[in-house]
């Protein structure tokens, strides 16, 4: 069984597709998405992606790893098992700072990577466009809009002809189908 | 002509104040004379920060062949036109040490072989910590090292100012290469005068203290003021028809932005380091200092305390978390958090010179001269200010605003994230 993942308008250069990235924010579609061998600066602009969400994980991991940090030393050296060393109180925020440090940093940095991780979808075995006969040019030398058949604005006459509009060198339709 | 007759007018109001400063040295208390001549250095000290910060930032940027920051480079370079402006406004102060160093009025108690000093066993002269340290700590040594700093802050000042604006007529490369191969020594040059100057000027005002990280902590404090300042003139200068209208962009604010955040995190870094180093020994020739920070020869918390306090939190805490943000990196809002990392900048300048172990008598007995703003300390900050804007404008009205033939100026403008 396959069924339509969505219409793929293959371009030529990069002003092409940022230019076709613009028409189809402009249109309204909210599933869709660029193919570009390389980053183009300012398309994230061009396709009105808002900015990541990955500070946020970074932000939490970093938060409970100073929690963790902080609760460890309080717990052996306060609740646990006090021990009077050197003099120092049982706990204070001041000695285990280094260790809270370096947890904050520790777990920050997990966070953004899973952050990163998650967002993206990863890790991700199979896409669609990959059934695309030329998908190895859009590693390339080539670059694509894709619309997907989900899209509440997707019709397959009228997209196709908005697509046409944009003046693609090809449309390709690209089917969902999985190898069993 | 009129922007002539502006920075002559800050001129005039700087020496104004500074001459004010001068009557304001003859009035300190008799129990504490050398008040006033703390907040002379303290002046000095907030302005020559900021230059020396951003003498670092032009050599870091030659050094690494850096794209985005030409057109903030040239502002700065017309800035550190200031030091030999500086260097003859910290003359009082050398004179002082020389000519009355037992008068009780030098802010370096070490100068006065006659002085009582708290925890010292007697007098300086006495003191075997003062013996120990004498080879340092001579006046004839000391007059000789401030001549040195301000050689090297003056010398790189001008010789990367020279290069620069020849670039401009010229456009001959070697202008350049030069500047590249003097940032590479000037590196080493400033981090070594930045260095020494803190332990001269600020350190040994508690000569008995040991502490390696203390040039660390200057010149992460120098940064971070530097950064602030460079955050506020391009934003007048953005404003300016003749000047950077339509040239500063968002973007440059942004890189600015991230390396405000960055040294917020150094200073906090070095600083907590510092402390925490101090506090793990708990050796009471290194603790005393801070034990003058928080509390009395009693034990009751004096006013330091709160200021230490509010250091941690509102010079790094505060800082740190809004400039986290992506949206506090650009326009009204860095330039709220530039003043007031410039505020509490000049609280950690107050918290690292003013306090002082005053003996009341010679058996080690003393007084902490508390936190409080002098008369000097206003008129010195506002006078000193006033001739270090007097020196950019004046440099500014005779260079051209961006440096045009830099082969980096295309990259600059051009720049995004």
């Amino acid at each position: 069984m396959s069924k339509q993942y969505g219409y793929l308008a293959l371009f030529e250069s990069a002003p092409a597709v940022y230019h076709a990235a613009q028409s189809v924010r402009e249109a309204g579609f909210k599933k869709w998405d660029v193919l570009t061998p390389f980053p183009i600066h300012g398309l994230d602009g061009a396709m009105g992606i808002k900015r990541s969400k990955v500070p946020v994980f970074t932000l939490c991991g970093g938060v409970i790893g100073f929690i963790t940090g902080m609760l460890t030393a309080w717990y052996m050296g306060q609740f646990d098992y006090p021990l009077i060393v050197g003099g120092m109180p049982f706990f204070s925020p001041i000695f285990p700072f280094p260790v809270a440090y370096e947890l904050t940093i520790l777990l920050a940095a997990f966070g953004t990577l899973g952050g990163m991780f998650i967002t993206n979808r990863l890790p991700m075995h199979y896409h669609p466009v990959m059934n695309y006969d030329k998908f190895r040019h859009l590693t390339d030398d080539k670059f694509a809009v894709v619309i997907e058949a989900e899209d509440e604005l997707f019709s397959e006459t009228e997209t196709r002809e908005f697509l046409e509009s944009l003046h693609p060198v090809e449309i390709a339709v690209i089917s969902d189908e999985e190898d069993e | 002509m009129s922007s002539d007759k502006k920075s002559i007018q800050f001129l005039i109001g700087g020496l104004i104040l500074i001459a004010l400063s001068v009557v304001g040295l003859f009035v300190g208390s008799e129990a504490d004379p050398s008040r006033p001549f703390i907040g002379w250095l303290l002046g000095i000290s907030f302005w020559l920060s900021i230059l020396i910060g951003m003498l670092f930032l032009v050599m870091i940027w030659w050094m690494f062949d850096s794209g985005w920051s030409v057109i903030v480079r040239r502002q700065l370079e017309h800035a550190i036109s200031a030091f030999p402006y500086l260097a003859i406004i910290f003359l009082p102060l050398i004179l002082l040490s020389l000519f009355s160093s037992d008068g009780g009025q030098v802010p370096w108690i070490w100068m006065n072989s006659e002085a009582i000093v708290p925890g010292g066993h007697g007098t300086v002269a006495e003191d075997s910590l003062y013996v120990a340290k004498s080879g340092f700590l001579s006046q004839s040594f000391f007059v000789v090292r401030y001549v040195i700093y301000f050689c090297v802050w003056s010398g790189l000042a001008y010789f990367f100012r020279k290069w620069s604006f020849n670039m401009d007529k010229t456009g001959d490369h070697v202008n350049v290469h030069r500047s590249r191969k003097l940032a590479a020594v000037g590196l080493f040059l400033c981090a070594f005068a930045t260095t020494f100057a803190a332990f001269d000027w600020f350190k040994t005002l508690n000569y008995h203290w040991f502490s390696t990280m203390y040039g660390v902590w200057f010149f992460a404090a120098c940064m971070r003021a530097a950064l602030s300042a460079t955050v506020l003139s391009l934003f007048y200068l953005a404003t300016r028809e003749d000047r950077l209208k339509g040239i500063v962009k968002p973007v440059h604010f942004y890189m600015i932005g991230c390396l405000m955040l960055a040294f917020t995190v150094f200073w906090a870094y070095i600083s907590f380091s510092q402390y925490f180093l101090i506090y793990n020994a708990n050796i009471p020739e290194e603790t005393f200092w801070y034990n003058m920070r928080e509390m009395n020869h009693d034990g009751s918390k004096n006013s330091w305390w709160w200021v230490s306090l509010g250091l941690v939190f509102f010079h790094f805490f505060v800082p740190f978390i809004y400039l986290l943000w992506y949206k506090n990196k650009f326009v009204m809002r860095i330039r709220v958090v530039a003043i007031w990392i410039l505020v509490f900048h000049l609280l950690d300048l107050y918290w690292n010179i003013v306090p002082q172990e005053l003996a009341t008598d010679s058996h080690g007995g003393y007084t902490v001269r508390q936190f409080g703003v002098h008369f000097v300390d206003i008129t010195m900050l506002l006078g000193v200010g006033g001739v270090v804007i007097w020196a950019f404008l004046k440099s500014a009205a005779k260079e051209r605003p961006i440096p045009i033939r830099d082969p980096r100026i295309e990259e600059s403008i051009n720049c995004h994230e």
